[in-house]
């Protein structure tokens, strides 16, 4: 118990939270965007799972991890047209398109892999390109801070810098105040003559950035190979984290270092003696039973503003 | 209008009767042709998508298409991996009618395999109960996880997608470390429960019919029933009517005095105890034990079973024994032709893209025959 605490108050489990939760923060960022533009984005999981994959091997073939980011984005992109065209134009299920989705690039990710290394596991087989970790000057000296503010991954500062980016496009632009009331009540966004399908293909296209760059860290940051399958469920955690940030971009974050701090603690308790699928089942322990609470709090908070408005009102 | 006969009376009902007999039975029509269609664009992109890998993309996909027919083992493989697969989608179905997207399947088949192998291996019974007990005590484990899921959805309005697929990661964790830990007999270095009992394994159909068919067993039986029981339930009893008209359309049954929370929690449990018995087929008629890795990812394949049957619980087995074709196709032209066998999961994707993007047609249909009804008026 003694050494578990002492890993859990050290700079390396703080910095280890920031890293895992990368991959969190940002498709969460994104599948808020969706969210309040009221086309849920079920297909983040696909999306990064796909961006991952062309990341690592447009990098390896280019030589260049730039491309890789670009192919990355680009297809996760197509997959945003493909959800809205599906759902904005043809009516279809969203939740049943981004499942779709989901389970094709599971599987043509598997297959492109399969068929450039002959290997279905992974891509070990070739070492992808990376993109930079960054140093701060002087932070870096600084014990403690230094150890877990410097020296990240670009991606990882780029996910803090999104959240704020995130807030200020959703409640300071015209776009991001008309993507919330396309939301909030199409019929009445669409009397003042705001496009509601354009609203949505931007927001899922936003969420798909957003995923891609997600997907990008898992493979060129986190660790430096393609896996099949490797987002493991994080598109879906992203989503629980919109749910539990009240869709609100600080509380989506909050909620996803949250997941991500769960996520580390069985990282780092996969280090000692317990038994490696008790700790692995943390993060989705966390995840359902913060679902669980924030649900009948809400609703708590309801009743109780029901019965202060019945009070006032008699 | 008082002195109408009522020979009249009558024959126009007949008339009407069969009048929209026949508009049914149309209407059933295009939905077959709609559905060969959509399967046969399917398959098309998935050949597009082989001879674009351009490893001898006839030969890929002769043996995907015509693979599970050419040996008698690969049959029974076959019949095998779709008595798993029909329970997985009637499962899924019953959600689905409820527009629950409830994707618990794979936990509710990992929960059913462990009970039903548990109660097995430490409770003595006799034949026959030795294959009941443990399929109901499955069954009720199944209801009750799903229950967890069901429950969060109806009366927290929680997520289904997020919180089923949380359970399921917590479950298969759970059944990994309780199969390593607990059931794994010592001096066993491979991870897997003891052998069950005879008395607890479905009789094989090799056994029965004297040749080489796999692992398939008589589970069969169990699905033939549970897929009648299932279109009982949903379309003759008033839980099924509910659950469908909560389908069509929540407020609306609500309003009509439907505790529509729930039913909606019941969809998920029944959903979890049929797709618990998928679990004890694995367990009892599969692999007689408990392997890793038991599901192998089973449980999401429910969906496009489902889908194509229009959650129609009679049709499942047709589109389940479809699928699974596929699927046994797919891994034989894997080994032959080394074209991954995940182009299975491509043309997957796209059915259900193409059944999803068919509630267009179905609107453009009912809008014709709307039109249609006030010309004549």
């Amino acid at each position: 118990m003694d050494s578990a605490l002492k890993v859990i108050f050290s700079a390396v489990f703080v910095s280890t939270i920031l890293r895992v939760s990368t991959p969190l923060i940002l498709p969460a960022l994104g599948g808020l965007i969706a969210e309040l533009s009221g086309a849920s984005n079920i297909a983040l999981e696909g999306m990064m799972l796909t961006s991952a994959c062309a990341g690592v091997l447009v990098s390896v073939y280019t030589h260049s991890e730039w491309l890789g980011l670009l192919a990355g984005i680009s297809l996760a992109e197509v997959m945003a047209l493909i959800l809205g065209y599906f759902h904005l134009k043809l009516k279809a299920d969203i939740i049943l398109v981004g499942l779709a989705l989901n389970i094709l690039a599971s599987g043509a990710t598997i297959f492109v892999v399969y068929l450039l290394t002959g290997d279905k596991g992974s891509s070990t087989k070739l070492v992808s390109l990376e993109m930079p970790t960054i140093t701060i000057p002087i932070i870096k000296d600084i014990p403690f801070l230094g150890e877990v503010l410097s020296g990240q991954n670009l991606i990882t500062y780029l996910a803090f810098i999104a959240t704020g980016l995130v807030w200020l496009f959703l409640y300071r632009t015209r776009l991001g105040i008309h993507i919330r009331a396309v939301g909030e009540n199409p019929d009445a966004a669409r009397s003042v003559g705001i496009n509601v399908s354009a609203m949505r293909y931007l927001a899922l296209m936003l969420s798909a950035l957003l995923a891609a760059l997600g997907g990008i860290h898992l493979s060129m940051g986190y660790v430096k190979f393609f896996q099949r399958d490797m987002t493991s469920g994080r598109g879906f955690i992203a989503l629980a984290a919109v749910y539990l940030g009240a869709k609100h971009p600080v509380g989506t974050l909050i909620a996803a270092l949250v997941f991500g701090a769960a996520d580390a603690l069985s990282i780092q308790l996969g280090n000692l003696n317990i038994p490696s699928q008790l700790v692995q089942m943390i993060p989705p322990v966390v995840t359902v039973v913060s679902l669980i609470l924030y649900a009948i709090a809400r609703k708590r908070r309801a009743a109780m503003l029901q019965r202060r408005f019945q009070k006032t009102s008699v | 209008m008082v002195d109408t006969p009522a020979i009249t009376n009558s024959e126009a009902r007949v008339h009407e009767r069969m009048r929209i007999r026949k508009e049914r039975v149309r209407g059933s029509l295009i939905d077959l042709v709609v559905t060969l269609g959509t399967i046969v664009i399917a398959l098309v992109v998935g050949f597009i998508v082989t001879l674009a890998v351009g490893k001898q993309p006839i030969a890929a996909y002769t043996a995907l298409l015509t693979g599970p027919l050419s040996q008698v083992n690969r049959l029974g493989n076959w019949l095998q991996d779709a008595t798993t697969l029909i329970l997985i989608g009637l499962s899924v179905s019953i959600a689905f009618q409820a527009r629950q997207f409830n994707l618990g399947a794979e936990g509710s088949l990992l929960v059913g395999a462990m009970t039903a192998a548990v109660v097995a291996l430490y409770v003595p019974l006799p034949p026959i109960l030795g294959i009941i007990v443990p399929l109901l005590a499955a069954m009720a484990a199944g209801f009750l996880v799903a229950l967890i899921p069901g429950w969060m959805k109806a009366y927290l309005n929680a997520n289904e997608i997020v919180s089923t697929l949380m359970i399921n990661a917590i479950i298969a964790n759970l059944y990994q470390y309780l199969l390593i830990n607990f059931l794994t007999p010592e001096g066993d270095n491979v991870r897997r429960s003891a052998l069950l009992p005879a008395t607890s394994a479905f009789p094989l159909l090799a056994d029965i019919f004297n040749a080489n068919l796999g692992r398939a067993n008589l589970a069969i039986v169990v699905v033939l029933i549970v897929v009648i029981a299932v279109w009982i339930l949903m379309r003759h009893t008033s839980f099924g009517y509910e659950i469908r008209m909560i389908g069509a359309n929540e407020k609306f049954a609500q309003y009509g005095g439907i505790n529509t929370k729930r039913v909606v929690m019941l969809a998920f449990a029944i959903g979890g105890a049929v797709a618990a018995i998928g679990g004890v087929h694995l367990a009892m008629g599969v692999h007689n034990r408990l392997i890793l890795g038991i599901s192998a990812g089973l449980g999401f394949e429910g969906i496009v079973v489902a889908m194509l049957a229009r959650n129609n619980p009679l049709l499942v087995p047709i589109t389940g024994l479809f699928y699974s074709y596929l699927r046994i196709g797919g891994d034989i032209m894997e080994r032959t032709a080394s074209v991954g066998a995940e182009i299975v999961q491509v043309i997957q994707a796209v059915i259900i893209l193409l059944i999803t993007a068919q509630f267009v047609i179905e609107y453009v249909r009912t809008r014709r025959n709307r039109r249609a009804a006030e010309a004549k008026l």
